[in-house]
């Protein structure tokens, strides 16, 4: 049995229906991601495992324990951890009796509440602030004392809503290996909210995406970017080409999809679910511009290649990328810098069968 | 910086040299000024602080303030959070109610309830045609009615302030207290409340000066020893006992110094601990909750307590003016216009003398109090800021200094007090904060680019002021002016000093009616008249569209 387990989950505002029917297993020590775009119901669906929020149906079950269906169990009784997106570290008391003043309430000797406090105080990186003021220190090391805050107690879970939204993006990188080392040390069931989908693809072991309330895909990363389930995944998570065609052929032995579009009467393609077999259903024909080989000169006979002329390019620093255009369908390519690169040139594209994918429409 | 901004600036600096600078530096020295000779010295300061009668007063007048300060904040803290925090019908209505003593003149506070809890006021008279009691209880007359009553007239500053702080504090740190394992009570006390300490502190200050200013409701009840009655006293009746009077004095001074300290440090303090930001992501809006059954019963009860409290101030009132001869009966039972018959039969001229003096008052405001706020807000000028902190320090300041100090500097130095003009200038020295903090914060929310984009289209300073500015500020103004008027109207302790036969205002009238006869069926007609008054004025704000709350207390709703 998962160690957080939400059932049936809907959260109302009025008439915005934030959160719709969630369904999602949490493993015991796994980190989790909810990723999503903004307003999908990420925080919601947080708040609701913290008992934040009341949701109007469905129960979330921690340990086995009924959160919801038998007696709304109260934040304060849930033992969990939280990190605030605006960290939320008291500005009235110092950065030591922030951290312990979850422990306080627990009825624990004075010396072994020290003990701790200094054991979560090395464990974070605080040392020689415990006397200051949150608003003496840096957003990091505030984000620091939230997280010792949430720690301290040994949560069975820990809930954390874009902890690192606030920071610079050094320090957000750094601090996302802290958090993952750290969480995983401790074996922590952990819920993750960010929007960010590079932050997402590097700390969790799952990712939940979510769209407008809904559960869209579950899934390690890696399976999220090989095996988007929807042209809104694939998109939402990296840049993905998507040419609209047509099937009109399948090969039910191997999963692949052969499909009619606007420059190809084949392009071969494969599918990763089941729901994209039957011949004349619309589809979108995906593929990574990574994905995408790129030649000077016609290579030696392969699948889907195909010639085209350079019509655009976006520098980003570390990549060039051009658009590419093969009878009025743009694609977008990540060009290797020995090509050409100038607009109007010409240019041999291979679709690589293996990585191009049929999403349905 | 323009020339005409400096000319400006020094306008506004010799006003304010001559009508708050030179008069409270005579009261200054004349405080040192020792009785019989021609020397001075701290022979004054010295009596005062060993004299035990005085050092009594002083001791009597903190003990005061801090019981004040104590029951008001008692009850002001759940008031404050059910306003800020439970969903509830009516809660405008509500507010407004529990609101109004700030509007309305202490003094009229306390004629109602010595009618309605007197010795044989309604409320004994009813307990005891009851047959709870035999004797009458003693409700107000002592030190636990003079606290009753200050507190109630003072809790609407507390309970603006905590309201304020209730509603601005990010709701995420309480949030994040539940999660930690505090639930309920001790969440509030461990992290809602001190996160509201400064707002409430803004609050709070001005709830505890106010025993070192309040005169009168001390003297009506027949409480004398506290530091600003016993300075009247010896000011007003020992005018010619030079030794009585520089006693007085250095009371006076004594009352300001303390107003002034306090005022400061809370200033000082609530800047340096001020808890900003509401985060993204977060609204107020989700704190607010929708209280239990018992809860929501309970606090209705609460705030129709208060706001009965409160009510009967214009009901009794009301009732006394219309009646006469309401002795030894818990309700009046012969009525009559005879109250208001004597009123403006006799003295015509108190009606008509407080609204020529307030509004001269105003008429100076306004063209002292938008130079102003224009200067503070709008220019670098050097001393803008020092401008901007004496006027806000004359909101701290005791009516009595200001009375004694221009009957002292008016009288013999400069000449201006053998005129009636002296009336307005006190009154318009007295109230001048309460319209600029009101123009300076409609000020501060106009965009400097609308003023920018007429400049730019070749219109000078002053007719931009004229067609951009002041059609904007309209709002804001116009709730000041009601305001300042509102305020002026009421003063007493200021023109106590100063005024002369025929310069009597309507407030002097129900101090002298009282005092003379002990007649409360006058005064009592005249406070609700003064009442009616008001109400009338604060229709007008609410009109406007201000809103009674940010037009009475510019403080916590002003801080944008
Ligand atoms: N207190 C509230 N009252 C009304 N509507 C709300 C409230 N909180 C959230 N919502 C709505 O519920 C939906 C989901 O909000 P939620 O905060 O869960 O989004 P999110 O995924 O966390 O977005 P973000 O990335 O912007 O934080 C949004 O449409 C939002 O407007
Ligand atoms: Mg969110």
């Amino acid at each position: 049995m998962a160690f957080i387990e939400i059932r049936n989950l809907v959260k109302r505002y009025n008439k915005v229906t934030a959160v719709n029917r969630i369904q999602l297993d949490v493993e015991k020590g796994e980190l989790l991601t909810l990723l999503g775009p903004s307003g999908c119901g990420k925080t919601t669906t947080l708040r609701c495992i913290a008992g934040l929020e009341k949701p109007e149906e469905g129960d979330v079950i921690i340990d086995g324990k009924p959160m919801i269906s038998e007696g709304f169990v109260p934040p304060s009784k849930r033992g969990i951890g939280m990190m605030f997106q605006n960290y939320a570290v008291w500005p009235h008391m110092k950065v030591y009796s922030n951290i312990v003043y979850g422990l306080k309430l627990q009825k624990i000797s004075r010396q072994s509440i020290k003990e701790k406090a200094k054991d979560v105080v090395e464990l974070v990186g605080l040392q020689g602030l415990e006397e200051r003021y949150p608003g003496q220190l840096s957003g990091g090391q505030q984000q620091r004392v939230a997280l010792a805050r949430a720690l301290i107690r040994n949560p069975k879970v820990l809930l954390l809503d874009e902890p690192l939204s606030n920071l610079d993006a050094k320090l957000r990188e750094k601090m996302r290996f802290e958090i993952k080392s750290l969480v995983k040390r401790m074996g922590i069931t952990s819920v993750y909210v960010t929007h960010d989908q590079a932050e997402a693809m590097v700390i969790s072991d799952r990712i939940v995406v979510m769209e407008k309330g809904n559960i869209v895909q579950i899934g390690s990363p890696h399976e999220i970017y090989d095996k988007p389930a929807s042209r809104f995944v694939a998109d939402f998570i990296g840049a993905m080409n998507f040419i609209p065609g047509e099937v009109v052929g399948v090969n039910s032995g191997t999963n692949e999809v052969y499909v009619r579009t606007e420059f190809s009467e084949k392009l071969l393609c494969r599918s990763i679910g089941s729901d994209v077999t039957t011949p004349g259903q619309k589809v979108y024909a995906s593929i990574r511009p990574e994905d995408v080989e790129v030649f000077a000169e016609p290579p030696q006979a392969g699948d889907n290649l195909f010639k085209g002329v350079i019509a655009n390019k976006a520098y980003l620093g570390n990549f060039l990328f051009l658009f590419v255009n093969i009878n009025d369908t743009l694609i977008r390519v990540q060009a290797p810098h020995q090509l050409p690169q100038e607009e109007g040139q010409e240019l041999y594209l291979s679709l690589n069968p293996e990585k191009c994918i049929v999403l349905p429409e | 910086m323009s020339r005409g901004n400096k000319l400006l600036s020094s306008l506004l600096w010799f006003v304010i040299a001559l009508l708050v600078i030179y008069p409270l530096s005579i009261l200054i020295i004349e405080s040192f000024k020792v009785s019989g000779t021609d020397g001075s010295g701290i022979q004054n300061y010295l009596e005062f602080f060993q004299d035990t009668y005085y050092l009594k007063t002083f001791w009597n007048t903190i003990v005061l303030s801090t019981m004040v300060l104590l029951v008001s904040t008692l009850f002001g803290i759940p008031l404050a959070y059910i306003l800020a925090r439970y969903r509830q019908r009516g809660k405008t209505i509500f507010t407004a109610l529990i609101l109004l003593p700030i509007v309305l003149p202490a003094y009229a506070g306390v004629f109602a309830f010595i009618i309605f809890f007197g010795k044989y006021g309604t409320m004994n008279l009813l307990l005891m045609n009851a047959g709870l009691i035999e004797k009458p209880l003693n409700f107000i007359y002592g030190f636990h009615g003079l606290v009753f009553i200050e507190s109630l007239h003072m809790l609407p500053f507390i309970v603006l302030s905590l309201a304020a702080g209730l509603t601005s504090i990010d709701p995420s740190f309480e949030e994040a207290a539940e999660v930690e394992g505090a639930s309920g009570f001790w969440r509030f006390i461990t992290i809602t409340l001190p996160l509201c300490t400064p707002t409430y502190l803004a609050g709070a200050v001005m709830v505890f000066l106010w025993p070192f200013t309040d005169w009168l409701t001390p003297l009506i009840l027949g409480q004398v020893d506290f530091l600003p009655s016993v300075a009247y006293i010896n000011i007003a009746y020992h005018f010619t006992d030079t030794h009585r009077k520089y006693m007085g004095i250095v009371a006076v001074v004594v009352s300001s110094i303390v107003c002034i300290t306090l005022f400061l440090f809370a200033r000082w303090w609530v800047e340096k601990r001020k808890y900003t930001g509401l985060s993204k992501g977060t609204t107020a809006e989700g704190r607010v909750i929708e209280p239990g059954p018992f809860l929501k019963i309970s606090s209705y009860l609460y705030m129709f307590f208060i706001a009965a409290l409160v009510l009967l101030i214009p009901i009794v009132l009301g009732l006394s003016a219309f009646s006469r001869r309401w002795v030894f009966e818990p309700f009046p039972t012969y009525w009559t216009l005879d109250n208001f018959r004597v009123i403006l039969t006799e003295s015509p001229g108190l009606i008509s003398n407080s609204f020529l003096f307030s509004g001269i008052a105003l008429i100076f405001g306004v063209v002292f109090g938008l130079p102003a706020a224009y200067i503070i807000v709008r220019t670098r000028v050097p001393g803008k800021d020092a401008l901007d902190f004496i006027i806000t320090l004359m909101l701290a300041f005791p009516g009595i200094a200001i009375g004694v100090s221009y009957l002292l500097a008016f009288w013999q130095g400069i000449p201006l007090a053998t005129h009636w003009i002296i009336m307005p200038l006190a009154l318009f020295a007295r109230r001048l904060p309460y319209f600029l903090r009101i123009a300076h914060a409609s000020y501060l929310q106009l965009d400097v680019s609308l003023e920018e984009a007429s400049e730019v289209s070749g219109v000078g300073k002053f007719m931009t002021f004229i067609n951009i500015s002041l059609p904007l500020l309209m709002k804001g103004v116009l709730v000041g002016v009601v305001m300042f008027f509102i305020m002026a109207f009421q003063e007493i302790s200021t023109a106590i000093f100063l005024y002369r036969g025929g310069w009597e205002t309507l407030p002097i009238g129900i101090y002298l009616n009282w005092h003379r006869g002990m007649e409360f069926g006058i005064s009592a007609a005249m406070a609700f008249l003064m009442i009616v008054i008001t109400f009338i004025l604060l229709l007008i704000i609410a009109r406007i569209g201000g809103g009674i709350l940010k037009a009475a207390w510019g403080g916590p709703g002003e801080g944008k």
